[in-house]
């Protein structure tokens, strides 16, 4: 996972042109030879003195902001209509964030989910957190039910300071509830970003034999002829999703819906944005 | 309600196919994993109940409309019982009684003794009964309606009278269900007292009449063995154009005995005066011909006469009438253009030997007058250009009329102009040369129909070969819709064409018959194609030698037309047709007995001789049942077919139409079922 997370990001970071964060840390990070454009008070004059090569020095950034990853792993998010699924994709996203995160010398955490919290890693800069939160992200599986209000509020009582809060989830449950536990969090002064996680087939509905449909969460089952529902589906998802843009924006909320179709890249574009904003 | 076509019931099992289809489907309806059937369960249940409602409304339209078609195919219809609760008792039979007064009932005592059968069938009739009378023949009469005064019903057994008509037992039997169907909830019963004349069942008639439950009774008043002998059939030719008669009478004897063979003397009398007689030896159930020629022939019509001195019970066909018209010569004019020799060979033609029957006059066509041209029996057009209009109209008038007009198109004719005239049988499309037009010098007139009038004679001659002439020069022709081409060359083209059926009594030959355009005249065909076309002009309204009683007789109007009068052997006259015959207008006389008949038109007089049907000399007689077994439906017919109250057409073909009904409410549940399935799949498409 953290592999995979590497090539993503750094692939990702290298594919910037500029880097916005970089030279804001007094730590040193390495040389660079100097190319025309670079500041000229940036040549360090001692290593051109012995080596009679113009070379750039180079510092890491580093903030004391502190990030939290709550990854929904609930049954509904085992779903997937190709070989990637929902949880997959979340995982992938989360591992990306967090490593990317980590790297920009945040102190990050996890909190995994479903019903009730399944893991929970506090935020640290510490040795080794980076390894605990991969190795969580890796072995977490979607399971049974959905429960928002129990792991946001518990989330909201053991935050102890304020930081960015990244939300993946597939958000299936009532806006209400959803948005009622992340104003909590919103209220204390955290910057919320949510990662609305969808499977093409839940956005297309494209279905055409009758067939039982068979619920991940809690296994009922129903005859559903797509003919017939498709278009009230269609309209009833939509009226879902339009309920959570507006009611997280109306709070500041940053909300971003993710197709498992599409590539990871503008989830970690909001990230960014976000992260900008936050600096 | 019953089916015509009950198999095509079967179709009806397709009806299970969608039903068995769609519990088919939802027994193994695929298991699909999803997230969360939460959305899924958040839409309206009106809304899909709508849809079902609606699916279940388009299949169940679907299923009406084979169920439809299936019944359609199977053609309903609606069944009464013949007699829904059975005969009534208390109200007396219904009895229809037919009677056979044809031709054959004259043989022997048949006919008194079907009066003798009939009266004791009246005589039997109960309190309460009523009968009704049909006497036929060759159709069928109804004597008396149904009625339970016996007084009115021997009366009208007494007052009948052996006719001259054939036979045929299927008009009686329909007549006689119609009157059977009025007696209601009667008792129906049938009686036939016939002599069972196998001649009169046609055995294509097929189809049953009489209701399984009318019980008939067949009397049968004929003779197993008769030993009747009579003329069959003469043939004549009818007109001769010389006194002494060079065609030959052949009568043809007939001896229905079947156990010895018979003598019989046989005369030829014209104008009631014996001219010859013969003795022909008939055979068992055999025939014998006796021929006659060379008697002489006055003037105008004669009546002739084939009479057999046999003893036999139906003395009525041992006299067999014809009539013989002595003709004077045939009248021909050639009309040309005045060009010198233009007809010296078509003259020489019809004047070629004395005795040919012919007066040939020459004239320029510019010249002759209306009355010239209106009393020939043959007009020749020898290549003329055209003629004035008076002369024109005449023409056609008269051809109309009964003349025989033959029209040769060479150099100097005006094609357009003779196209117009009405009549004419080809459109004359261009001159052809043959050696610049074909590559060739000569065409041949290779094909002509040999069954035709003027080709007969030409059949196994080779000398009398038409395609020994060469052609050189020719008018293409095309014949105009219904005309024959009874002659063409060997490329196609037509060489002679004759005027339609209906429009008869044109002839157009399409080259020059002057020896320049074709060396035809010079052949030895030239001569006999004259005569025979001539002959055939002129004979084509010939009356016959004899009619048979029953056939319709065609009366042409005569040249200035006049009053159709005919008088009867018994000398009464009859108009035929209301009004003036016009000239060339054809009307139809049906003679009622058998004799000679004058018939008068304007100036023109012909005799007709009329014959009772021949076939009624023969006795030979069929088994009653067999006949009854081929007119009754039988109660298993009865059952399958669905037997009637009435077999009025009408109410047959009524009871029947429901198929019509049945297939217009298809209609209306296929517009209805397109109109819904299309509104679905719109919706369908909006979502995709």
């Amino acid at each position: 996972m953290e592999l995979l997370a590497r090539t993503v990001v750094e692939g990702f970071v290298t594919g910037l042109h500029q880097s916005p964060y970089l030279g804001f840390s007094v730590d040193f990070a390495e040389y660079r030879q100097y190319q025309p454009g670079d500041e000229i008070r940036r040549i360090d004059w001692n290593v051109y003195g012995r080596s009679d090569k113009l070379f750039v020095k180079l510092f890491e950034g580093e903030t004391n902001t502190r990030v939290t990853i709550i990854l929904d792993m609930s049954g509904s998010m085992g779903y997937g209509s190709g070989e990637v699924k929902k949880a997959d994709y979340a995982k992938m996203l989360a591992s990306c964030l967090t490593y990317f995160s980590y790297h920009q010398r945040d102190a990050v955490g996890l909190m995994i989910f479903d019903e009730a919290v399944r893991h929970n890693v506090p935020a640290s800069r510490r040795t080794g957190q980076l390894h605990t939160l991969l190795h969580h992200i890796e072995h977490a599986a979607p399971t049974k039910g959905t429960e928002f209000k129990k792991p946001l509020h518990f989330l909201a009582e053991t935050l102890s300071r304020r930081g960015i809060v990244i939300f993946i989830s597939d958000f299936y449950d009532e806006p209400a509830n959803i948005l009622a536990g992340l104003k909590i969090l919103k209220a204390k002064g955290n910057d919320i970003m949510t990662f609305h996680i969808m499977d093409d087939f839940e956005l297309t509905f494209p279905f055409e034999d009758m067939a039982q449909f068979e619920d991940l969460e809690t296994t009922d089952k129903l005859h559903v002829i797509p003919e017939y529902l498709r278009n009230q589906y269609l309209n009833v998802i939509g009226n879902h999703i339009d309920a959570l843009r507006k009611g997280m924006s109306a709070v500041q909320i940053d909300y971003t819906l993710m197709n498992t179709a599409k590539p990871l890249d503008a989830g970690l574009f909001s990230y960014l944005a976000a992260r900008a904003h936050t600096l | 309600m019953n089916f015509l076509n009950p198999f095509f019931l079967i179709g009806a099992g397709v009806l299970a196919v969608p039903i068995l289809i769609h519990l088919v489907r939802r027994e193994r309806s695929e298991i699909i994993p999803f997230s969360s059937l939460m959305f899924l369960l958040k839409i309206p249940k009106r809304m899909i109940r709508q849809q079902m409602l609606k699916n279940l409304l388009l299949m169940a339209l679907r299923l009406l409309l084979i169920a439809l078609l299936v019944s359609v195919f199977a053609r309903p219809y609606l069944v009464q019982s013949a007699t829904p609760d059975g005969p009534k008792s208390g109200q007396g039979r219904g009895v229809v009684m037919l009677l056979d007064n044809s031709y054959s009932m004259r043989y022997g005592q048949n006919f008194d003794k079907m009066k003798s059968e009939a009266l004791s069938r009246i005589n039997a009739l109960g309190s309460g009964d009523r009968m009704a009378i049909v006497s036929f023949n060759d159709s069928a009469q109804v004597v008396v309606q149904p009625t339970p005064d016996k007084g009115k019903l021997r009366a009208a057994v007494d007052g009948l009278e052996p006719s001259f008509a054939g036979t045929r037992y299927f008009e009686a039997f329909s007549v006689a269900d119609r009157l059977l169907s009025q007696f209601g909830g009667q008792e129906q019963n049938l009686i036939l007292i016939s002599d069972f004349q196998r001649t009169g069942w046609n055995r294509s008639s097929r189809e049953s009449v009489i209701g399984h439950d009318v019980k008939a009774e067949m009397v049968s008043v004929g003779v197993a063995d008769s030993s009747n002998i009579g003329i069959d059939n003469v043939s004549v030719d009818a007109t001769s154009f010389v006194r002494t008669y060079s065609g030959r009478v052949v009568a043809r004897i007939h001896n229905y005995r079947r156990d010895k063979e018979v003598s019989v003397p046989v005369a030829l009398l014209i104008n009631d005066k014996e001219e010859a007689r013969k003795n022909v030896l008939v055979p068992a159930s055999g025939t014998a011909l006796a021929e006659f020629s060379g008697f002489d022939l006055p003037l105008g019509f004669v009546k002739g006469k084939i009479r057999i001195a046999a003893d036999d019970p139906l003395p009525q066909d041992n006299e067999f009438l014809f009539s013989i018209e002595r003709r004077e010569k045939l009248n021909v004019m050639i009309l040309d253009a005045g060009r010198s020799r233009q007809s010296f060979l078509l003259r020489t033609a019809y004047t070629a030997a004395p005795d040919l029957p012919f007066n040939v006059r020459v004239g320029n066509a510019s010249a002759v007058t209306v009355e010239e041209l209106g009393s020939q029996e043959i007009v020749i057009f020898n290549d003329v250009p055209r003629l004035s209009d008076a002369v024109r109209d005449r023409a056609v008038q008269a051809r109309k009329a009964g003349q025989g007009q033959f029209v040769i198109l060479g150099n100097t004719a005006d094609l357009r102009w003779w196209e117009t005239v009405d009549g004419f049988p080809a459109k004359p499309l261009r001159r052809v040369d043959v050696s610049k037009e074909r590559g060739k010098s000569i065409a041949y007139l290779t094909s002509y129909d040999r069954n035709h009038g003027i080709f007969k004679r030409f059949q196994g001659s080779s000398r009398l070969g038409l395609n020994t002439a060469q052609f050189f020069q020719y008018i293409e022709l095309e014949p105009k819709p219904g005309a024959f081409a009874l002659a063409k060359f060997d490329n196609g083209h037509p060489a002679l064409v004759e005027s339609p059926a209906n429009d008869r009594g044109m002839l157009v030959f399409a080259s020059a018959l002057d020896n320049t355009w074709n060396d035809l005249p010079l052949k030895p065909s030239f001569v006999p194609f004259m005569f025979e076309s001539a002959r055939y002009l002129a004979g084509y309204n010939a009356a016959k030698g004899w009619y048979t009683l029953g056939e319709g007789i065609p009366i042409i109007g005569a040249l200035e037309g006049g009053t159709a009068r005919v008088v009867d052997p018994s000398g009464n006259q009859d108009s035929v047709g209301e009004g003036e015959l016009k000239s060339g207008e054809q009307r139809y006389y049906s003679p009622s007995a058998p004799g000679f008949y004058e018939l008068r038109v304007g100036r023109d007089r012909r005799l007709l001789a009329v014959n009772p049907p021949s076939n009624e000399g023969n006795l030979e007689m069929m088994i009653p049942e067999d006949l009854l077994a081929g007119v009754q439906s039988t109660e298993a017919e009865a059952r399958q077919t669905g037997t009637f109250v009435t077999d009025d057409k009408l109410e047959y073909a009524r009871q029947q139409m429901g198929w019509w009904y049945l297939l217009l409410i298809a209609l209306i549940a296929g517009i209805v079922e397109l109109y819904i399935a299309n509104t679905r799949t719109q919706s369908v498409r909006r979502v995709g």
